[in-house]
């Protein structure tokens, strides 16, 4: 029998704390499904065309099939880490320390993502002023940063229950708006007129778009050791926001196509097709209240993927792989507010310093976003590679469990080639930076530097019957 | 999904393997592997691992830290009640001394299987109902100090139902009251179970491992506990002190 710690690895954190409302909430808003609604049906018609609802429903196979990998690791173990500790698991250090790097890479340009798209959004809603203006745009960007940091440093309960309040609100107001517009029926127009003839081949360049949508899903994971329950609450949220999210975008780009069918060009010859829908019926009201959503859902994502962000380095740092001041946590709060006061400010210049430089908002946040979601990609893909080796070594490999991971892992890596294919920068970036922090992991391991990654929440002497007595 | 749908009871068969399998845990010992225990019972492995899974989920079950291995956990203990151990005589003894001492109600509780058994309450001031306490363990003195030794305190409390007016119903509240008696080892409550009466309680630790055995309270009036006088806190502790290796 394995020797039982006193203490887990992990302490320090608010152990065994969340519901599963404060933890599907954090899950839903790390994929800011608000935003992603109103604007990526757009992006993914400009490429599939017709195919735009069936490249939806592909990609919410595909993420089912991630939270399903994710789910293997789950049910049987809770880390703060993510989803490094979990490829740790069953690929080893290398590839888990390069999982780590692509998952704070991820989440920081995620972070970032979030806090420039309220920013973004939010000078419509204060009408023209200083906010328009390129120092008002940074200024906004270092404000929402703080208020950001403040609120994880905090602790993780008011963090998660700000999320569960501001998202409810925000993915409400946002269901509402396109019930609205499905019940207003198509645009008049002319008819669609010559359709651009796109195949088959249409659906899978639509699927990379739609899969970037999904990005964050996977945050309750690093949540596991404050959940109550964890090995219960954390797949059944991970598997629960995908699901709900795949629905909400099929949703969405269904109301969207339908509504401009009638129009030359279709959904993917708009710039701002919720913003024409309503306006052209003389709903003046719905571009705010879109617009106050659209800020809402981006600033529970930030938060969301904050706390993601600061458990990531909190644990790597408790595995000796970063600084290990990182991994301290507050006496009171019970949060790793190091790891929060160094990462989420950092999040934070990535926006203001390319926003005070001059690079418009809109620019800003598609280029994040790009770069998060190549992050992202590598993380599942590990994650899914990793699933079926860690139940073998464990001896409970399942079938299912093979063909999920049959499924996934190609359609996981064909989605990194188109991305990389798409921004070969980025693609540069990582055929470099990965090998070569999986390459360090493994040379310091031999020379004896580096335990084993992939701390986790284990089993305490406390948690087992035979001690407690 | 944070309700539990009702339970429809017709699933006997799922009921009756899990069951089997938690016997086959106690029956292997520690660190059993799923692939034995679906070799043992017969089971086709993905509904061993199913079960096992939800036995883990559940907490009845722990993964040890290798991730193959499975024990009984925490939770299992609630299962199996067991027997009130006799009070030793050196324990009546100390417990008596502080009765000579203080012209308060002196009570002991031992802790067994996160339960609160009142072993030798004060005949001249009697407690508060066994079962209220034992059902409303936030309520007391005594129940606050097992609380407070749990990981999480929410496994042992039902409901969070006031008694009185002063009752804590507040889960934040509590747990920051929880923080408190693990930092001074001393719990109390005043008026929260009856209005004019009020506890104090030490906790009675083996000196061998430091783990929880027993409880030591004293009652009296709700305003003398609410700002008690230190050397009757000291006696207290002093007391609690010597009961720890004559009970742990």
């Amino acid at each position: 029998m394995a020797t039982l710690r006193d203490r887990s690895p992990v302490h320090g954190l608010e152990r065994r704390r969340l519901g599963p409302a404060d933890v599907v909430a954090q899950s839903i808003a790390g994929s800011a499904p608000s935003a992603a609604m109103a604007a990526t049906p757009v992006i993914v018609a400009g490429l599939a065309g017709p195919w735009t609802v069936w490249s939806f429903v592909a990609a919410a196979v595909i993420a089912l099939l991630v939270a399903a990998s994710i789910g293997r690791f789950t049910t049987r173990m809770a880390a703060p880490g993510g989803l490094y500790p979990l490829t740790a698991q069953g690929l080893g250090s290398g590839p888990a320390f390069a999982g780590g790097v692509a998952a704070v890479l991820g989440y920081l340009l995620l972070c970032a993502a979030a806090l420039g798209g309220a920013v973004l959004y939010l000078p419509p809603l204060l009408g023209a002023g200083p906010a328009q203006t390129r120092w008002g745009a940074t200024a906004a960007a270092v404000l929402c940063g703080l208020i950001v940091t403040a609120l994880v440093a905090r602790g993780v309960r008011p963090a998660a229950r700000v999320v569960l309040l501001v998202e409810a609100i925000a993915v409400g107001a946002l269901v509402g708006v396109f019930a609205l517009l499905l019940a207003g029926g198509p645009l008049p127009g002319p008819g669609a007129g010559p359709q651009p003839a796109i195949g088959a081949a249409g659906l899978v360049a639509g699927v990379v778009p739609a899969l970037a949508a999904f990005i964050g899903f996977e945050v309750a994971t690093s949540l596991g050791a404050e959940t109550r329950r964890p090995f219960r609450t954390v797949p059944r949220a991970v598997f629960a926001t995908a699901a709900v999210t795949g629905v909400l975008y099929v949703f969405a780009a269904a109301v969207q196509t339908s509504g401009f069918a009638a129009v030359p060009g279709g959904l993917g010859g708009q710039v701002q097709p919720v913003q024409v829908l309503a306006t052209t019926r003389g709903w003046w009201w719905i571009p705010p209240v879109l617009h106050a959503a659209l800020v809402l859902s981006f600033l529970a994502c930030a938060v969301a993927t904050a706390t993601a962000l600061s458990r990531v380095l909190f644990s790597l740092a408790r595995d000796g792989a970063v600084p290990g001041v990182l991994g301290r946590t507050h006496r009171r709060f019970r949060t790793p507010h190091v790891a929060v006061l160094a990462a989420v400010p950092a999040a934070a210049a990535a926006v203001a310093v390319p926003l005070a430089a001059g690079v418009p908002p809109e620019v800003l946040l598609v280029g994040l976003l790009g770069a998060a979601t190549v992050g992202f990609l590598v993380t599942y893909l590990l994650v899914c590679l990793a699933a079926p080796l860690f139940l073998r070594r464990i001896g409970e490999l399942t079938p299912a469990a093979v063909a999920t991971a049959a499924l996934a892992v190609p359609a996981l890596f064909a989605a990194l080639v188109a991305f990389v294919v798409a921004a070969p920068l980025s693609g540069l970036v990582l055929a470099v930076a990965l090998p070569a922090g999986a390459g360090w992991a493994v040379l310091q391991r031999r020379r004896g530097d580096l335990p084993a990654l992939g701390v986790y929440d284990e089993t305490v002497a406390s948690d087992v019957w035979h001690r407690v007595r | 999904m944070s309700d539990p749908p009702p339970i429809s009871g017709r699933q006997p068969r799922a009921v009756r393997t899990a069951l089997a399998v938690l016997e086959e845990v106690v029956a292997a010992g520690p660190g059993v592997t799923a692939k034995e225990i679906s070799a043992a019972l017969r089971l086709p492995p993905a509904t061993t691992y199913r079960v096992l899974n939800l036995l883990v989920g559940e907490e009845y079950l722990v993964r040890l830290p290798d991730l193959r291995g499975f024990a009984l956990g925490r939770r299992a203990a609630r299962l199996a009640p067991v027997g009130v151990p006799r009070l030793p005589t050196a324990a009546r003894g100390v417990v008596d001394h502080l009765r000579s001492r203080v012209r308060w109600g002196v009570h002991l509780a031992v802790f067994d299987g996160g339960r609160l058994h009142l072993l030798d309450p004060d005949p001249d001031h009697p407690p508060s109902d066994p079962d209220l306490l034992a059902r409303l363990p936030q309520a007391s003195a005594l129940g606050r100090l097992l609380l407070a030794d749990q990981p999480d305190w929410r496994a042992l409390v039902r409901e969070l139902r006031p008694v009185t007016e002063h009752t804590v119903t507040d889960p934040d509240r509590l747990s920051r009251l929880l923080d408190e008696v693990t930092e001074q080892g001393l719990a109390s409550q005043t008026g929260e179970l009856r209005p004019d009466r009020g506890c104090l309680a030490a906790a009675v630790r083996s000196p061998a491992d430091g783990r929880l055995v027993a409880g030591l309270a004293l009652s009296g009036p709700a305003a003398r506990v609410a700002d008690p006088d230190p050397e009757l806190v000291a006696l207290l502790r002093e007391h609690a002190g010597s009961l720890g290796p004559l009970l742990g």
